[in-house]
């Protein structure tokens, strides 16, 4: 506490300052009011469609990254096993081609 | 258009061309990294596991079936451009054409049977098991080759030998 609000003189002055500014009167049920809006907009957003929930799930950073991690993996594994597979045939036909030329066929 | 659809949709394109982009540059970078110079032995050596030893004798029996399969394949050749000529010249197969036929057909055979002789002479320098198996894949290519002889006798002929 400071010394000023001691002072019944101030005192005076600040009841009379509040009495000139009247405080409008609340709408009934304002505190109430006032909880549900804040509860309200701290609740997640309800999908109205399977649609909209699979276009939020989406457009989720982590679901984006682990996605994407998995595609670029998996596609890469495939196009390497499948390429070193191509590369074997090409290697087998090349030795082939070797020691049974075309004139032969 | 439902703003949910355009980003499904979005996303499953996106999907779609990072999965197709990812496949195309791993078999790329594969079968480029993998690849073997023409006429090298890298294949038998590494599909029948060979050492050193082994493959220097394969090399050896290569480097020589070669050269006579070379000069089997230049009188191949030859034969076939003098059944060509002979059936040029008539709507029938006459008996001239016959005996160039008869003649190129032994060539043809006299090249095949070398070639399954030199099958017989890698496989014979190969651990048992895995000439087994070399033996079993090049007969069954042999036999492969006599099948589709009707066919490719119509394509011009070439001489396709890569030498190591």
């Amino acid at each position: 506490m400071n010394k000023e609000n001691q002072n019944p003189a101030d005192a005076r002055l600040g009841a009379l300052l509040r009495a000139s500014r009247p405080s409008p009167s609340l709408p009934p049920r304002f505190p109430e009011s006032v909880w549900r809006r804040i509860e309200d907009a701290a609740a997640p957003v309800k999908p109205e469609s399977w649609l909209d929930a699979l276009a939020m799930l989406v457009l989720r950073p982590r679901f984006t990254f682990a996605t994407v991690a998995v595609l670029v993996l998996a596609g890469a594994f495939l196009g390497a096993y499948h390429g070193t597979q191509a590369a074997r045939q090409d290697a087998q036909a090349q030795y082939l081609a070797a020691v049974a030329p075309a004139a032969l066929r | 258009m439902n703003r949910s659809l355009v980003i499904v949709l979005g996303a499953l394109a996106f999907g779609a061309a990072l999965f197709c982009g990812s496949y195309a540059a791993g078999q790329r970078l594969c079968r480029v990294c993998v690849a073997q110079p023409a006429g090298s032995l890298d294949w038998v050596r590494r599909e029948f596991h060979l050492n050193n030893a082994e493959m220097a004798r394969i090399q050896t029996l290569h480097e020589n079936y070669l050269s006579q399969c070379a000069a089997m394949c230049r009188i191949v050749t030859a034969k076939k451009q003098e059944v060509a000529a002979v059936l040029g010249n008539t709507t029938n197969v006459n008996p001239v054409a016959e005996q160039k036929l008869a003649e190129l057909a032994a060539c043809r055979a006299r090249c095949q049977s070398r070639m399954l002789q030199y099958f017989v002479e890698v496989s014979g320098v190969m651990p048992p098991a895995e000439g087994r198996r070399y033996l079993a894949q090049m007969q069954n290519f042999t036999l492969g080759l006599q099948e589709g002889n009707a066919q490719s006798t119509l394509e011009p002929a070439g001489h396709e030998h890569h030498q190591p």
